[in-house]
């Protein structure tokens, strides 16, 4: 026997028979899945869950760009505003009324109707001068403040992992229930090959039906929405799809995982379907408190009241009265302490801010340590709806209010006309700057976390898979 | 032989490694998401107080701040009370109520708070239906049920005692959770949740709304592992029930809601409710030039004058409150015909109807905060309105002497509190709905059970 298998040319033949046979091993994996109805009802439901929440939310991005353009006509709506002067011959009085102008609220992004991820959190009115106020979040339905957006990427999380798990969770423990499992290992053949030609049946079954499923759904938005119409739009659903197969390939090997440590098929399932809900339900949401825990933020209204008491001590100091309770704190600042004020309300706005964007980034690599969370937090990246592009949102209006505030102590050392000029030309100049979607490979730089540790999981599970099928019982 | 049959199932259900690495995973979950739910109403608590200190100090004749109360238990269900704003401005120029802040919380949007109805919604659910899908088709597969059914014995005693068996060990592991959770709740948040009788009574009625939404999945379970034959069959007909009415319907109805029956954005209406305000206020503005005029060529006295000013004020006030608040009201009904649609085709899902009672339980729900706008409009036209233009009569403005204390003294906003009766009125339906499902179940399970082919 070995000096057969160390003749070159036989071993040549042997070697090709083999690749013959193991590329049946996935085949008739395949064909498996498409005989037991398994691959049509995972091509059904994935294609009408995929194309429901494509309706649904496309039709949730057409609300909000309405929003957003009704918010910029609002922004070429006069202001009025007026005073009466009640003049008689024994003394005066006027009265006042006004109406400003609407701040601007920033455009959705177009692949939130695929990925909404943090895309809702940003449709709300920013003023920006001196200080960063954001107003209250408008415009989701509010039942849906219970429960997750069943965008793309949540119905992806939760499908494409459970079929995955379908498909591989019994290829081991059926073939053993069967008894076939020892007729294939009589055979010449290794047991990391039959495992690896295994996975890639079961990976084939899942991505064949994800594939077809997410095509239409993109066809849809292409063709009734007109969403996704330039190449770099269709890189990014190709990323999408790469981000999701791989997911899904993870979820093949923890299958075939369960499938080596289990003797029963019953067994499998019921094991798969607590691991499944662990580390698709649990795990993630676990990382991103373990994250909030970690790094506590202070809440808007807490920064608020921050910038209450600086604008108190302030003025306290500059009457030089002790401090009462009763002290109105609204009073004028002078001119030569506004700048003293200006400089310690930005340097809590920007530690507030400062630490919104560090929980973020915090609670993206927890999670990204887990499958699921990575999955979340890729998909949304990619579509530029995640923690980078929220945190540039962001960074968006710290540049806004520096601007503002150099305008504003500018204004003092020019005549008042020319001062004024100067402060409404940058507060023009600041509602005007509208957030642009991340350029692709930013998208993909800012993902990459997530494909590399999808990539780990899926290598170390298979090679996990491998060993123990090794010592697997077959009897 | 009910008590042979009770005792095997439990037995057989406490030995099984489902349980135990379930226990696993909730021994590990309970105390983590009590602890940091717990720490994160301590924060908002404290915030609250700063929030109302600087807000009283803040009012003044023309505007205030209202707070929306916290909920006592909004550690155990968060339900929609982060997502909705918490503070109303009013003013007495305007007759809209905005809310004029709201923190970012960007993470929600990914992965949602993990609080007790999760733990009990989701994941126990799904411990249920582990549980119960090889309730029948199991026992055929490994053949006692031959050698069960061979006893003197109705069949529906088997059932009943089965289900008993599985629901008695669910209540226990219920029972530990919810006690688990208040004691890390009340132990960390540094004595921000108190356990008054009235926040016990509700925690009693939500074990009890729990273990009925349970029941509800262990008769789905045994429904469905008695109308097959195998108990893999079973497991993934229950799971794909339990996915689509636990985890996608709930998400997709609003939405779905919301693409049949359209309600104009945020801004369109805001922009109408402005564009109205400005007319009424351009329209007032010219009526004081005229009233101005006339009266300085009447040669009339200033003190005569401010009361023709006010009356005229008043009339002008009361205008607009009326033609805003329909615009405000037409748009209210349609949200909450939204609202309603949403709910009509979710609410059969066990877990949204949990939700809708769990949120008239603990004040969190989206009912509960309707019913505070409506409290918050009652508020601003019957205290807030009266006593600003009351102020503001008072006042002399031509004598330029400035009012040193022309500040509202207005009580705070009582929430709408109802008892606990008006509590379980408001969550009458959901409840109602979960029983009918409860009670139709069993007897489907029953029946399919009675003509269970054994073989």
């Amino acid at each position: 026997m070995n000096n057969l298998s160390e003749s070159p040319f036989l071993r040549k033949q042997t070697m090709g028979r083999e690749g013959g046979r193991t590329w049946l091993i996935a085949k008739k994996e395949v064909m498996a899945n498409v005989r037991n109805f398994k691959t049509p009802l995972a091509l059904v439901t994935m294609t009408l869950l995929l194309l429901i929440s494509a309706h649904v939310l496309a039709l949730d991005y057409r609300n909000r760009l309405n929003n957003w353009s009704v918010n910029q006509i609002r922004q070429r709506d006069p202001a009025i505003g007026g005073s009466v002067m009640y003049e008689l011959y024994d003394g005066s009085f006027s009265h006042r009324e006004g109406a400003g102008r609407t701040p601007p609220i920033q455009p959705p992004q177009p692949f939130s109707a695929i990925v909404k991820g943090m895309d809702g959190e940003m449709d709300r009115i920013v003023s920006v001068s001196q200080r960063i106020v954001f107003g209250a979040r408008q415009g989701e339905p509010a039942t849906s403040a219970l429960f997750d957006p069943p965008d793309t990427s949540f119905v992806m999380k939760l499908l494409v992992s459970l079929f995955a798990l379908m498909f591989s969770l019994d290829t081991i423990t059926r073939e053993k229930e069967t008894g076939t499992l020892r007729a294939m290992l009589a055979q010449p053949i290794r047991r990391w090959e039959l495992i690896l030609y295994k996975s890639l049946g079961a990976s084939i079954s899942l991505l064949a039906p994800l594939a077809i499923a997410f095509t239409c759904e993109i066809v849809y938005l292409h063709l009734a929405h007109g969403l996704i119409s330039n190449r770099e739009d269709i890189s990014r659903v190709l990323l999408i799809f790469c981000l999701a197969s791989l997911y899904g390939v993870v979820f093949v090997q923890i299958g075939l995982f369960i499938s080596t440590i289990t003797t029963r098929t019953k067994t499998a399932a019921t094991t798969a379907l607590l691991a499944w809900a662990t580390i698709v339900l649990v795990l993630p949401n676990a990382a991103v408190l373990m994250a909030k825990l970690l790094t506590p933020t202070p809440s808007y209204n807490q920064l608020n009241a921050r910038l209450y008491e600086a604008r108190k001590s302030v003025i306290q100091k500059e009457s030089g009265s002790p401090p009462t309770t009763r002290a109105l704190p609204e009073g004028p600042v002078s001119r030569q302490a506004l700048p003293r004020l200006f400089e310690i309300e930005r340097q809590l706005t920007d530690d507030y801010l400062a630490s919104k964007k560090d929980q973020n980034r915090q609670a993206k690599i927890f999670a990204a340590l887990s499958p699921a969370g990575a999955l979340t937090f890729g998909l949304s990246d990619i579509s530029s709806t995640g923690v980078d592009a929220y945190n540039s949102y962001l960074e968006l209006f710290r540049s806004g209010r520096d601007v503002m505030l150099d305008a504003l102590k500018r204004r003092f050392e020019l005549p008042p006309q020319a001062g004024d000029k100067l402060v409404r030309e940058a507060r023009e100049m600041v509602a005007n700057k509208h957030r642009r979607a991340e350029l692709l490979g930013a998208s993909f730089r800012s993902s990459l976390i997530s494909i590399t540790s999808l990539f780990i999981w899926a290598v170390l599970l298979g090679l996990l898979a491998c060993w123990r099928f090794k010592r697997y019982d077959v009897r | 032989m009910f008590r042979t049959t009770f005792r095997r199932e439990l037995l057989e259900a406490i030995s099984s490694s489902t349980l135990i690495s379930a226990l696993v995973v909730l021994t590990i979950l309970v105390p983590l998401s009590a602890y940091i739910q717990a720490r994160y109403y301590q924060r908002v608590f404290e915030n609250y107080a700063i929030r109302q200190s600087i807000h009283q100090t803040e009012n003044s004749s023309q505007a205030m701040v209202l707070l929306r109360p916290l909920p006592p238990l909004l550690p155990f269900f968060n339900g929609a009370y982060d997502s909705l704003p918490d503070e109303f401005r009013l003013r007495s120029d305007s007759a809209t109520t905005n809310p004029p802040s709201g923190d970012l919380t960007p993470l929600d949007w990914l992965f949602p708070k993990i609080d007790l109805s999760f733990i009990i919604g989701v994941l126990m659910t799904l411990l249920t239906i582990l549980l119960t899908h090889d309730t029948v088709a199991g026992d055929r597969e490994k053949g006692t049920l031959k050698l069960i059914l061979a006893g003197p014995i109705h069949r529906r005693t088997i059932l009943a005692a089965k289900l008993t068996g599985v629901i008695l060990l669910i209540t226990i592991i219920l029972i530990l959770t919810v006690l688990l959770y208040t004691i890390v709740v009340t132990g960390f948040s540094g004595g921000t949740v108190e356990l008054s009788v009235a926040n016990l009574s509700v925690l009693a009625l939500l074990i009890v709304v729990s273990l009925l939404v349970l029941i509800v999945i262990a008769a789905l379970g045994v429904v469905i592992s008695a109308s097959v034959r195998s108990s893999l069959v079973s497991l993934a007909i229950s799971t794909s029930i339990w996915i689509i009415a636990v985890l996608i319907l709930p998400s997709l109805g609003p939405y779905i809601a919301s693409s049949f029956k359209m309600v104009s954005t945020f801004e369109a209406a805001q922009r109408d409710i402005d564009l109205k305000e400005k007319e009424l206020m351009q329209e007032e503005l010219s009526e004081h030039r005229k009233i101005a005029a006339d009266l300085k060529a009447q040669q009339i006295g200033v003190e005569s004058a401010w009361q023709r000013f006010l009356e005229l004020r008043r009339r002008w006030m009361e205008r607009r409150n009326e033609e805003i608040g329909r615009l405000v009201k037409e748009r209210k009904k349609l949200i909450r015909d939204q609202q309603d649609f949403a709910r009509r085709i979710s609410l059969f899902s066990p877990y949204v109807a949990f939700k809708v009672v769990l949120g008239s339980l603990c004040d969190t729900g989206v009912e509960n905060y309707d019913e505070f706008l409506v409290a918050v409009e009652l508020y601003r036209q019957q205290e807030f309105l009266p006593e600003s233009f009351d102020l503001l009569s008072r006042q002399k403005p031509w004598l330029n002497a400035a009012n040193p204390d022309d500040r509202l003294q207005l009580r705070p906003l009582q929430a709408p509190s109802p008892d606990l009766s008006e509590r379980q009125t408001a969550a009458a339906w959901p409840l109602s709905i979960l029983i009918a499902e409860m009670i139709i179940l069993i007897i489907v399970g029953v029946l399919r059970f009675e003509r269970y082919d054994v073989r």
